[in-house]
């Protein structure tokens, strides 16, 4: 073929494909107006979906209207057709190329809107906030008791009624971290864990930009993909979840990795997991992958440091995380995949031995995952892989769960992990859908 | 450094046999390893589909018979109220009996003495049919305990006396 005859069709390619960014714009402004809807009908309050909280977005309050199920699922759907349009539109190399200028903006658009808002869906960051004030104004430690031992501290009233009498299952660096946030009140704490949220999912971002391009993948689409997903925006920035601050330092792990500083690696992924204790699952494929002493050093160094600051913040208590893990995954949500296989072979529900054959899975995929990357599998896929493996066979799913692959699936080549933590997202979206068919009120 | 640097050593691993060194990076093989993984991941992609849509169905079946329940207590009531509480496990959620409750008279959630109906049955004209029921006092969850004047059928043992 002659380089007259390609450029010709190249030509021609451009003028057919003129519609696109037109397209990717449109869907863009989709983007918005779902997430203003969402924030807006959410301000309005006395929602089923915006837990009961302290008056923080009074001054959006009248322009929406009561957020219903119906709207919500509307608008999320309207959100996850539109992006997952968006990342097919702009896949390379035949997608339209987006500046990294418009990617920015619409990603800090979706996040400023979400800041403006209430917090969505979850209670979780009051409970934060109550494991704050348990320890910093009451003296009570947050890893004995739960927060009905404050009842009457102004934050009480807005814990979840399944959390008020649950010791916290964070890690001892996060409860320390938040600690600074009890004086300011249950409003201020509120922002102050508002604005966590966001520098730590910007952060994440930035790490996510870092780790394609030094992969040589496309840093514009990696970070379109995590920072416009709608279970990130709405779910996880939205709820003001610690889960945000769990990718960060996992991002940074990787970033670390990526740039040759394996001891530092080690001891950032120790660090994500005395936030949130997941993310020890990147540390045997890391350590599998480098073949080093130094990640080993530098995350037993992290563990000696973070053991002896838990142990004289919190007692043994702070140190016992195992215990914590093993009472959270005895719970049982109904969004779960396992709850989901229990009903469609007739039983009522997830049963003990349906955990222990979940943990065997689980064990088997890590395991499974562990020898791949020995014998040369990119360790940030196996992780990837294992994250969401703990995700799908976990017996308490949440949304912001199925994110934590999200941003590790977007820096390997193994596309198969993206279209998988996709997929598994779209079902979660696709199971709350019941109401739009039959709405119970 | 690059990731490349993690294949630097490789006499450390050579008196492992061939098959159990470790490798810097995949030998590109005949992608039958890639087509199985594939072929399981689509495989229990298509279970969990599957189960979604089964619950989703599930679900939507469980919200029109809830539909109906509370629009039975309403009429059987007289009281148009919004607020009303649905308990499914009292009876067991398989026996889609259920127990909604609400106040009364006009007022916060369970602020009123609360009317508590056990419904069950087929759903007929958008309603199901009461089978009982008891009183409990303001401001009390459903427990035994505070439960009185139980009526019906259904409601016998349910009451403390």
């Amino acid at each position: 073929m002659s380089v007259a005859t390609q450029s010709e069709r190249g030509v021609a390619r451009i003028r057919s494909d003129w519609w696109r960014p037109a397209l990717v714009s449109l869907l863009a402004l989709l983007l918005v107006a779902a997430t203003a809807e969402l924030v807006l009908d959410g301000a309005a309050g006395r929602s089923p979906l915006v837990p009961k909280s302290p008056p923080i977005a009074g001054w959006l309050a009248g322009i929406g209207e009561r957020l219903g199920y119906r709207v919500f699922l509307i608008a999320i759907l309207s959100f996850a057709g539109a992006y997952a349009a968006m990342l097919l539109l702009t896949r390379r190399p035949r997608g339209a190329v987006i500046s990294k200028r418009w990617a920015i903006v619409l990603i800090a658009a979706l996040h400023a809107i979400v800041f403006a808002g209430p917090i969505l869906i979850s209670t979780d960051v009051f409970s934060y906030i109550a494991y704050a004030r348990m320890g910093v104004e009451h003296g009570i430690n947050p890893y004995l008791h739960g927060p009905a031992s404050i009842s009457h501290d102004p934050v009480f009233q807005y814990v979840g009624h399944d959390w008020r009498h649950v010791a916290t299952a964070y890690g001892p660096l996060y409860t320390l971290l938040s600690y600074p946030f009890a004086p300011l009140g249950v409003t201020g704490a509120l922002w102050a864990m508002k604005i966590v949220a966001q520098l730590a999912s910007l952060g994440t971002l930035a790490l996510t930009w870092r780790c394609a391009r030094r992969r040589d993948l496309d840093p514009v689409w990696a970070i379109l993909v995590v920072g416009a997903n709608p279970l990130y925006v709405i779910y996880g920035v939205g709820g003001a979840h610690n889960d945000l601050l769990m990718l960060l330092l996992m991002m940074a792990a990787v970033s670390l990795t990526l740039a040759g500083r394996d001891a530092a690696a080690g001891a950032v992924v120790v660090g994500g997991a005395l936030v949130k204790a997941t993310v020890a699952a990147l540390l045997p494929f890391m350590i599998l992958s480098r073949r080093r002493l130094t990640p080993i050093l530098g995350a037993l160094a992290a563990l000696a440091l973070g053991a002896v600051i838990a142990y004289l913040a919190f007692g043994v208590h702070g140190l016992d995380v195992v215990s914590a893990l093993n009472r959270d995954a005895a719970f049982v949500s109904t969004d779960s995949f396992a709850a989901e296989i229990a009903h469609l072979f007739g039983k009522p529900g997830v049963f003990p031995v349906d955990h222990d054959l979940l943990k065997a899975a689980l064990v088997l995929i890590a395991l499974q995952m562990m020898w791949r990357t020995w014998r040369g599998y990119d360790w940030v896929a196996a992780s990837g892989w294992t994250l969401l493996a703990i995700s799908v066979t976990s017996t308490w799913l949440l949304a912001w769960y199925i994110l934590w692959p999200l941003p590790l699936a977007v820096v390997t080549r193994d596309r198969r992990l993206l279209v998988a933590t996709l997929a598994v997202q779209a079902l979660f979206l696709a199971h709350q859908t019941s109401p739009l068919f039959a709405t119970v009120q | 450094m690059s990731e490349a640097s993690t294949s630097a050593h490789p006499d450390r691993f050579s008196r492992l046999p061939a098959w159990l060194r470790p490798r810097g990076r995949e030998l590109p093989g005949s992608g039958r390893l890639r087509l199985v993984e594939t072929t399981l991941l689509v495989l229990l992609g298509l279970l969990l589909a599957i189960a979604t849509v089964n619950d989703v169905i599930r679900q939507t079946h469980t919200n029109h018979r809830l539909i109906a329940d509370l629009a039975t207590w309403r009429v059987y009531t007289g009281h148009a109220y919004h607020n009303l509480s649905i308990e499914q496990e009292l009876f067991g959620t398989a026996s889609q009996h259920e127990v909604i409750c609400g106040n009364t008279s006009p007022g916060a959630p369970k602020a009123r003495t609360q009317l508590c109906l056990v419904i069950y049955g087929p759903i007929s004209g958008a309603r199901r049919t009461v089978h009982g029921g008891w009183y409990l006092p303001p401001k009390v969850e459903d427990v035994r305990g505070d439960r009185y004047g139980c009526f019906g059928a259904a409601s016998r043992g349910m009451c403390p006396r």
